[in-house]
C-alpha cells in the first residue's frame, strides 16, 4: 500500500510529502601544492593515495633577535598608602627604552627612571608606584561643620553634638555603605563625658538608632551643609538635585516601606503559592482574549466578504456539485499534482483535462459531456430526485432519532437545536444568507427604506448572531416592518389625496361662491365625495400585500401613515403621487360600484 | 598563553607580593602562599606532648598520628568556640605550618647551631654584637583568617605575635566568613561554615561581615562524632567500640555483625601514650565513618516527620539500602536507617541521640542550622536579607556530608518561600574545605589589596588597637 492510499483514507492532505532534496554536490578543495590543472585531470574522485605531504614543523620562527628580558623582584610603593610601605613584586626588566611597551604607559615611564638609576640603589628606593592605586577612590562625603554652623542649622534635640559627630565618622569610614553602618553603629554617649561620678545619673537609657533615623540625620546635615556651601540659587543642576533629594528623605515612608518589605519575605507557603497561581491565571487569561480578539477579528473579515449571490444555485443539486468535483479535478490535474482522489480518480481522463481553472464551468459541462458515468443521475429529474432523497433522509434520521436510545424533550431540543422539517430545500445554504435575503427588497428604493428602519430600530443590517431563533425574530421584524412600509405608503397617498381633494373642493367652493354669488348653490354632494376613497385606497394596497390582515394593517397604516406625512414635507413627488391616487381612486371608486 | 609575557594586569587585578596566608582552625591549620589555589601546608592544629629524657618534648604536624609514644599526649591551642586559648602554643603550631613546608627553618644562630663548636672560653666577644637571627617572616606579608566572633584581645595579640614575633613586614586579619565568601567570587552573601567544632551562620555585605547577624554554635563535626558515639553505644546487636589502628596487630575477615577477631596490642602502663591519643586516633576512624556512612537525610521534612503519602520519612529511610563499614579490628556492620539520624540534629534538635557521657550537651533549638539562618537575617537589614538568600554559600570540612546541601536547600526553600534561594557549594572538595585559604589567597594576591596591609611602621605608631581600625 502506498503511503497516498493511507493519506485517503485517513483525510490527510496529499502534500505532506516533500521532495527528496537534491544531493548537494561535494566541491572537494584542491589541496595545496597541486596545480589546478592538474587537479582538474583527476577527476571528481581523488585517487586513493595521499598527495599531502607531513611536514615536519619546522623552527619557530623568532620575531626578534633581542636578549631575553629577564624578571626582577623589584620593589614598589603605592600611593594610596600613608606610610610608604614597601612591598615586592616581580616585575620584567626593561633593557634599553626602545623596547615596546607591553604593558601600560604609566608603568613603563616608571621604569624608564628606573632603568636610569643604578640597579643596586634601584632595590633600596623604590620610585615605582603600584598601579592599583589609582583604585583608591573614597565616597564624597559632605564637609565637616564648624560649631557655630552647627549650633546655628543643624541643632536637633535628638540628636547630641557628640553623637553626630559620630554618626558622621561612621559614615565616612564605612563609604556611605548604610547596611553596615546600621551594623556597626554602637554610640555610647557617656563615653564623652568623661566624669564617671555622673554617668550613672546621666547616661540616658542607650537607645537603638534604626537605619532610618541615622539616614534622615545625615541626609538633612548633608543637605545643609550642601546649601551653606551654595545657596540653592546658585546650586548647579545635580547639586540642586541631590539637596532636593536629600531633603525630600522620609523617614516614615521608609520604615513602613521596610515592613512591607519584611512581610514579603515572610510569606508563607501557601500565599506564595496562591499568588504564583493567579499569576498564571491572569497570564493564561491575558493569552486567551489575544487569541480570541485575533478569532473573531478573522471571522469579521470573513463575514466582510461580498455575498456572491450569482452562480451558486447550480452547485446546490448534487448534479451541480459532482461537476464542481469533476472541474477541481481537471484543475488539479492540470496543476500536475497527485490528484485528491488518488489512482482511481485519474483512471477517468478526460480530453478537457488541460483546459486552466479560470473558465471551469464552461469545462465542466464539456467533461460531464463527455464522461456520462461520472454523474449517475440523470439531469432532468435530478432536483426531484435531489428533494426525495432529501425527504427520504429526513425521515431516516426521524426514524433514526426514534430509535436512539432516548427520545430528546421539547427543552432538550431547544438546547441541542434538534429541529423537525417537514420539507427540506434541497442544497445547503445560510441562515444568516437567508435572512439577509430578506433585506432586499424587490427595488433600491425599498431597500433602502428598509435599512433606514432598522436602522432606526438600531438592529444591525447583518446579524451578530444568526441563531435560529433570532433568525425567527428577525424574519417576523422584516415582515413587520415591511408591512409598516407599505401602510405609511399607503397613507401617504392618502393623505395627499385628501389634501388634493380639499383643494379642489375649495376650488369647487370658490366657484359655487361664484355660482352662489350667481345663484346660490346648497353643497352636501361634495362632502359625499370626499368620504369616499379612503377605504378604497386602503384596500388596494392591502391587497397587494397580503390579503388576510386587512384589519391589522388598516389601523397600523393609519398611524404610521400620519406620523410618515407629518415628517416628510410636501413635495412634487406628491403632486405626482396625488395625481397617479386620484387616478387609481377613481378606478376603485368605479370598481367599489360594480 | 605565552609564558614570556605576562598577562596584562588590567585583566585579573594581580599583583603578587608572596604574601603567606594562615588560616587556623580548631582541626586544622592551612598555610600557602597567595595566589595558590590550595594551601600547602596543611596540618592538624592538634599537637602532641611528651617526655623523653625528662625533657618535655613536642610533635607537630602529621607526626602525632604516627608514633604511640610513651605518655603522649594531645592538645589543641584552640578552644572549641575557635577562639585561642594557648598563645604560646598556637604559635609554635602556625610556625610549624609556615616552617614545615613555606619558608622552610631559618638557619639558627651558628654559634648554636651545633657545626661550630667552640671550646669553652673562647668564645669571641666580637660576635656579640651581630644581630641575632632573621625573623620567620621578615620577607612576607602575612594575612590572616579569624572567626567573626574574635575578640577585640585576641585580635590585639594576633598582630604582636605576627608583627613582633615573626617580624612580617605588613598584616592583615580578615573574617574567614569574608574570605569563604570571595572565594566563591562574590561580595555579599551568607555563609555559612560547618567545620570542627562550630557551625557558624555570617552575612556578609559588599566585603564587610554584619556583626548583629553573625551566629554561631557548636554542632559542627566533633558534635557529630560524639553523636556517632552515642549511636554505637546502644547499637543493636552488640555495642561497638572503637579501637583504632594502633591498636591492632592483626585481624582476621568476619562476617557482618560478628565479633571482631583481631589481636589487639598491648602497651606496659608507662609505655602507653595518653588516653587523648587514643580518642584523637579514633577521630579519624570516626571521619572515617562520616565520610562513608553518614548521610543527612535530604528532605523535604525533617527525619521524624511524615511524608505526603502517609509514610513516614524514617519509614522511608529504612527502604533505601544500608551501607556497610568494616572498623579496624575488622568488625563490621551494614548501618540502616542510623546513619541519617546521627546529622539529624543539625536540623532538628529534638532528634538527636541523647548521651549522658557526651562532652556536648543536648543541643538546643536555637543551635540547629535553620535557626542559626534564620537569627543571622534578622539581624541584618530587610533589604537585603532577598539578596543574601540568593548567595548562600556553604563552605567547611563538615557540610561534605552527604546530602548536607539538598538538606539545606529544602530548609530554606520552606522557611523562605517567597524569596530565590540559591545555595552555591564547590563540588570540589579542596574547594569546600579550604574555601576560607583560598578567598584569603585570591585577596591578599590582589592589586588593589596592598592599600590594606597594616605596615610594621603603622603597628610601630599605633600599637596593636589599629587591627580594630583597619581590619573592620
Amino acid at each position: 500500500m502506498a503511503a497516498a492510499d493511507v493519506r485517503d483514507m485517513l483525510d490527510l492532505p496529499a502534500e505532506g510529502q516533500p521532495r527528496p532534496h537534491k544531493k548537494q554536490k561535494v566541491v572537494e578543495k584542491r589541496p595545496e601544492g597541486i596545480t589546478r590543472e592538474l587537479y582538474a585531470l583527476l577527476g571528481e574522485r581523488a585517487p586513493p593515495i595521499a598527495i599531502n605531504e607531513n611536514r615536519y614543523k619546522g623552527r619557530p620562527k623568532w620575531t626578534s633577535k633581542k636578549r631575553v628580558q629577564p624578571w626582577r623582584m623589584t620593589p614598589f610603593i603605592n600611593s594610596a598608602r600613608s606610610d610608604g610601605l614597601v612591598l615586592r613584586h616581580w616585575q620584567r626588566q626593561h633593557e634599553s627604552a626602545k623596547v615596546p611597551a607591553l604593558e601600560g604607559s604609566e608603568m613603563d615611564v616608571d621604569e624608564k627612571k628606573e632603568d636610569n638609576a643604578d640597579a643596586s640603589t634601584s632595590d633600596n628606593v623604590p620610585q615605582q608606584d603600584s598601579i592599583f592605586a589609582k583604585y583608591n577612590i573614597k565616597a564624597r562625603v559632605p564637609n565637616r561643620y564648624t560649631d557655630e554652623e552647627y549650633n546655628r542649622h543643624l541643632k536637633n534635640d535628638d540628636w547630641t553634638r557628640q553623637e553626630t559627630d559620630y554618626l558622621m565618622d561612621l559614615v565616612e569610614e564605612y563609604d556611605l555603605r548604610w547596611v553596615v553602618i546600621a551594623d556597626r553603629y554602637d554610640y555610647q554617649p557617656h563615653s564623652v563625658d568623661g566624669d564617671s561620678n555622673n554617668t550613672s545619673a546621666l547616661v540616658p537609657a542607650k537607645q537603638y538608632r534604626t537605619m532610618e533615623q541615622m539616614k534622615s540625620r545625615y541626609y538633612f546635615i548633608a543637605a545643609s551643609m550642601l546649601a551653606l556651601e551654595h545657596p540653592p540659587s546658585e546650586m548647579s543642576e545635580a547639586e540642586f538635585e541631590l539637596h532636593e533629594k536629600m531633603l525630600k528623605f522620609d523617614a516614615d515612608r521608609e520604615r513602613s516601606r521596610k515592613e512591607l518589605a519584611a512581610l514579603q519575605l515572610n510569606r508563607t507557603a501557601d500565599e506564595v503559592r496562591e499568588e504564583s497561581v493567579l499569576l498564571e491565571e491572569l497570564k493564561r487569561i491575558t493569552a486567551n482574549e489575544q487569541d480570541f480578539i485575533t478569532e473573531r477579528r478573522e471571522l469579521y473579515s470573513r463575514l466582510e466578504v461580498p455575498i456572491s449571490v450569482g452562480n451558486t444555485t447550480m452547485y446546490q443539486s448534487s448534479q451541480g456539485l459532482s461537476q464542481l468535483l469533476q472541474t477541481l479535478l481537471q484543475a488539479d490535474k492540470s496543476k500536475k499534482r497527485r490528484s485528491i482522489l488518488g489512482p482511481e480518480g485519474g483512471a477517468a481522463p478526460s480530453p478537457a483535462g488541460a483546459t486552466p481553472a479560470p473558465n471551469a464551468p464552461s469545462s465542466a459541462r464539456d467533461s460531464r459531456a463527455d464522461t456520462p458515468n461520472a454523474t449517475p443521475a440523470a439531469a432532468p429529474t435530478n432536483k426531484k430526485a435531489a428533494a426525495a432523497a432529501a425527504a427520504a433522509a429526513a425521515a431516516a434520521n426521524k426514524e433514526a432519532q426514534q430509535q436512539a436510545v432516548r427520545t430528546l424533550t421539547p427543552a432538550e431540543e431547544a438546547k441541542y437545536g434538534v429541529q423537525h422539517h417537514d420539507r427540506l430545500a434541497p442544497g445547503v445554504q445560510f441562515r444568516s444568507d437567508r435572512a439577509q435575503k430578506l433585506t432586499q427588497a424587490k427595488s433600491n428604493v425599498q431597500t433602502q427604506k428598509l435599512a433606514a428602519a432598522l436602522a432606526e430600530l438600531e438592529v444591525p443590517l447583518r446579524l451578530v448572531m444568526p441563531t435560529e431563533r433570532v433568525c425567527r425574530d428577525f424574519e417576523k421584524l422584516i415582515h413587520s416592518v415591511n408591512l409598516l412600509l407599505e401602510a405609511r405608503k399607503v397613507s401617504e397617498k392618502v393623505e395627499s389625496e385628501i389634501r388634493v381633494l380639499e383643494a379642489a373642493k375649495e376650488e369647487r367652493e370658490k366657484k359655487a361662491k361664484e355660482a352662489l354669488e350667481k345663484d346660490g348653490k346648497p353643497e352636501v354632494k361634495s362632502e359625499q365625495q370626499e368620504d369616499q376613497p379612503l377605504p378604497a385606497a386602503a384596500e388596494e394596497s392591502a391587497g397587494d400585500a397580503e390579503g388576510q390582515e386587512k384589519g391589522a394593517t388598516d389601523e397600523s397604516g393609519e398611524k404610521a401613515g400620519g406620523a410618515g406625512a407629518g415628517e416628510e414635507g410636501d413635495g412634487p413627488s406628491h403632486k405626482r403621487s396625488a395625481s397617479v391616487l386620484s387616478n387609481a381612486s377613481d378606478k376603485s371608486t368605479k370598481r367599489q360600484r360594480k | 598563553m605565552n609564558p614570556s609575557i605576562p598577562p596584562s594586569t588590567a585583566e585579573y587585578g594581580g599583583d603578587e607580593v608572596s604574601a603567606i596566608v594562615l588560616d587556623p582552625g580548631f582541626s586544622t591549620t592551612r598555610a600557602g602562599f597567595a595566589g595558590e589555589d590550595t594551601p600547602k601546608s596543611l596540618i592538624p592544629t592538634y599537637y602532641g606532648r611528651y617526655s623523653s629524657d625528662g625533657q618535655s618534648k613536642l610533635v607537630f604536624g602529621d607526626d602525632i598520628f604516627v608514633t604511640p609514644r610513651p605518655g603522649l599526649s594531645i592538645h589543641n591551642p584552640m578552644g572549641r568556640d575557635g577562639i585561642v586559648e594557648d598563645w604560646d602554643m598556637a604559635e609554635k603550631v602556625w610556625e610549624y605550618a609556615f616552617t614545615s613546608r613555606l619558608t622552610g627553618p631559618k638557619p639558627g644562630n651558628p654559634l648554636q647551631n651545633g657545626l661550630n663548636d667552640v671550646p669553652e672560653g673562647e668564645l669571641s666577644t666580637e660576635m656579640e654584637g651581630v644581630e641575632t637571627e632573621e625573623k620567620l617572616l621578615a620577607d612576607s606579608p602575612l594575612l590572616m583568617s579569624e572567626p567573626g566572633w574574635n575578640p577585640t584581645k585576641s585580635r590585639e595579640k594576633t598582630i604582636e605575635l605576627a608583627m613582633e614575633k615573626w617580624g612580617t613586614p605588613a598584616f592583615y586579619l580578615a573574617r574567614n566568613g569574608v574570605l569563604s565568601a570571595f572565594a566563591a567570587g562574590k561580595a555579599s552573601a551568607l555563609v555559612i561554615d560547618i567545620g570542627a567544632s562550630n557551625i557558624s551562620v555570617t552575612p556578609v555585605h559588599d566585603g564587610m561581615i554584619l556583626k548583629r547577624g553573625v551566629q554561631h554554635s557548636p554542632l559542627g563535626g566533633d558534635y557529630i562524632s560524639s553523636q556517632i558515639r552515642a549511636l554505637f553505644k546502644s547499637n543493636a546487636p552488640q555495642p561497638i567500640t572503637i579501637t583504632p589502628h594502633y591498636l591492632i596487630s592483626s585481624k582476621t575477615a568476619v562476617d557482618a555483625g560478628q565479633p571482631p577477631q583481631a589481636k589487639y596490642k598491648t602497651f606496659a602502663p608507662d609505655r602507653a601514650p595518653d588516653a587523648s591519643y587514643r580518642t584523637l586516633l579514633e577521630e579519624r576512624t570516626l571521619s572515617e565513618f562520616k565520610e562513608c556512612v553518614v548521610q543527612v537525610w535530604p528532605g523535604p521534612n525533617k527525619l521524624s516527620a511524615t511524608g505526603p503519602n502517609g509514610v513516614s520519612n524514617e519509614e522511608l529511610a529504612k527502604s533505601s539500602p544500608g551501607r556497610p563499614f568494616e572498623f579496624p579490628d575488622g568488625y563490621n556492620q551494614v548501618f540502616g536507617v542510623d546513619r541519617y539520624k546521627v546529622v539529624e540534629s543539625l536540623f532538628d534538635a529534638k532528634a538527636a541521640i541523647p548521651d549522658p557521657e557526651s562532652a556536648f550537651p543536648a543541643p538546643t533549638p536555637a543551635q540547629t542550622v535553620p535557626e542559626l539562618i534564620k537569627n543571622a537575617l534578622n539581624g541584618v537589614d530587610v533589604d537585603i536579607r532577598p539578596h543574601l538568600l540568593a548567595n548562600v554559600v556553604v563552605t567547611g570540612a563538615s557540610s561534605l556530608l552527604y546530602g548536607f546541601t539538598d538538606r539545606l536547600n529544602q530548609e530554606l526553600m520552606q522557611m523562605f518561600p517567597g524569596p530565590r534561594v540559591r545555595i552555591s557549594a564547590p563540588g570540589n572538595t579542596a574547594e569546600r574545605k579550604f574555601g576560607s585559604w583560598i578567598g584569603g589567597s585570591i585577596l591578599a594576591s590582589l592589586g588593589t589589596f596592598h592599600q590594606m596591609w597594616i605596615s610594621k611602621k603603622e603597628f610601630d605608631e599605633h600599637g596593636p588597637n589599629i587591627v580594630e581600625k583597619r581590619c573592620k
